[in-house]
């Protein structure tokens, strides 16, 4: 899980500008896009729920070989919703953590760039091993978890060392390599995400294929597949 | 008092807190910047259990990612180690750093939850109207709405593992396998709860936006009074910061 645990105080206000201007332009991106496609009342439930079961798992403790770790499942929102409406999910995520102190007000926009990243990455990732590569669920979800989440790991490493921590005397430099032990962390707790998210695939793929229509395998390909095998 | 007054005021400050936090330097200012706050949490009457619960949250986080400056931060070594030729050490500064950066989120914290617990739900209703998107003003209510339900929900599916000695099993993969399964029947019944919702609001006539009931009145003089005294602090704050810095001396 990629997050960036720090409160507000930590950037100086030109970064702090900077990085929630960008957040809000991926985020009237998103929401642009969600007009043309049409925000009905069940994508907007869906979203909600999505939302509302996020902030609550990120609230449980999995026990990993590494300690505890948090699970935001950012990936998987990517993949049961798209990027444009999983834009919007992480964003009230973002706002609600920041109402009980999990990350700063400030760091709504840094933090929101970095979930927007995992879940876009995470979505088509798992189009292209699906699709295209067609592995199963469970690799798919594994393998686009580990990527979107190993790729943030370093997004937020590249945000706080541009940034630099005010207050604090370190070169760039300095700072990069503090956070490189954090982004390690990070890897290591997003291949457990991986697994764990692979296995949420799966699961969803054998109770509720529905909710994974839109990776299926195109069903002229499946009948190449069939054909292929051998089977009239 | 807190509680009634306006919330637009409650949000002004909130706003107002955040950007001192940023500006502020001196750990001195931002002291009496947390000491206000909590003064304001006392004043709605909130109790101060709560709040120091709440705190362990922020607490975890800074230590989390700032821990590492107290080890590397320049400054005089209080206590140093070596390890194979590689010298750690405890300084002054990281201390400071990362007591500077504790006390900053404690009195953003603390202010936020202040607001949160006096502030009425059809006056977020209003307020989330009138400062965001449609689009993501509707899904910020229905997701504040449904959370505390589903965090029960999850929390009754733990209780509910950890009765039948689930957390006894070993194994990185029969873990994931068992939080796997709790996830994933989160994320059905959400789906299902979300497909029924929508079409409870489709028969109640949805047209895009949740109706907000009650209006939400401007802030009093003694509202704008107190946004005028936090407009003039920042503008000290930010005047010291780059302007002046021996304006501000302690």
């Amino acid at each position: 899980m990629a997050h960036i645990h720090l409160e507000d105080g930590a950037f100086t206000p030109f970064w702090l500008i900077v990085w929630n201007l960008i957040a809000a332009a991926m985020m009237g991106i998103a929401l642009l896009m969600l007009r043309r496609q049409g925000a009905s009342p069940r994508r907007l439930a869906i979203a909600s729920m999505c939302a509302a079961v996020g902030f609550a798992v990120f609230q449980i403790e999995v026990p990993t070989p590494v300690g505890p770790a948090h699970m935001n499942f950012t990936p998987l929102i990517g993949i049961l919703i798209g990027p444009s409406l999983g834009t919007v999910v992480v964003l009230v995520v973002n706002v609600f953590s920041a109402a009980i102190g999990h990350g700063g007000w400030g760091m709504i926009g840094p933090n929101s760039i970095v979930n927007i990243i995992e879940v876009v990455l995470g979505y088509y990732a798992f189009r292209l091993a699906r699709i295209h590569l067609r592995r199963s669920y469970f690799w798919s979800g594994f393998g686009a978890t580990v990527l979107a989440l190993t790729i943030s790991s370093f997004v937020v490493v590249l945000i706080v060392g541009i940034s630099e921590i005010q207050g604090s005397s370190l070169t760039r430099d300095q700072t990069i390599n503090n956070m490189l032990v954090i982004a390690a962390l990070n890897i290591a707790t997003g291949i457990i995400e991986g697994v764990v998210t692979a296995y949420v695939v799966s699961f969803l793929g054998r109770v509720r294929p529905d909710l994974l229509e839109h990776h299926r395998i195109p069903d002229q390909v499946q009948e190449n597949i069939v054909h292929a095998a051998g089977v009239s | 008092m807190v509680h009634r007054m306006n919330p637009w005021t409650k949000l002004a400050l909130l706003f107002f807190v955040v950007a001192l936090v940023t500006v502020l330097l001196n750990v001195y200012a931002v002291l009496l910047l947390l000491a206000m706050t909590i003064l304001f949490y006392l004043a709605a009457r909130l109790p101060l259990k709560v709040l120091i619960g709440w705190w362990s949250l922020p607490v975890l986080f800074v230590l989390s990612l700032s821990i590492l400056y107290v080890f590397t931060e320049p400054g005089t070594a209080f206590a140093s180690l070596r390890l194979g030729g590689l010298k750690i050490a405890v300084t002054d500064n990281g201390f400071v750093l990362l007591a500077n950066l504790m006390v900053k989120a404690l009195a953003v914290v603390t202010y936020s939850l202040t607001v949160f617990m006096t502030t009425r739900y059809n006056h977020i209703v209003h307020i989330a109207y009138r400062s965001m998107p449609s689009t993501l003003a509707t899904v910020f209510l229905l997701t504040y709405r449904f959370m505390f339900e589903t965090a029960d929900e999850f929390s009754d599916i733990l209780d509910a593992m950890h009765s039948r000695s689930g957390s006894l099993a070993k194994g990185v993969g029969r873990r994931s396998r068992t939080y796997a399964g709790i996830f994933g029947l989160g994320f059905v019944h959400a789906f299902e709860r979300a497909e029924t919702i929508s079409k409870a609001m489709e028969a109640r006539g949805f047209t895009g936006s949740l109706p907000v009931t009650s209006g939400l009145p401007r802030p009093t003089f003694k509202g704008y009074a107190l946004i005028g005294v936090a407009v003039v602090a920042l503008a000290i704050a930010v005047y010291s910061r780059y302007f002046d810095t021996n304006l501000l001396r302690w």
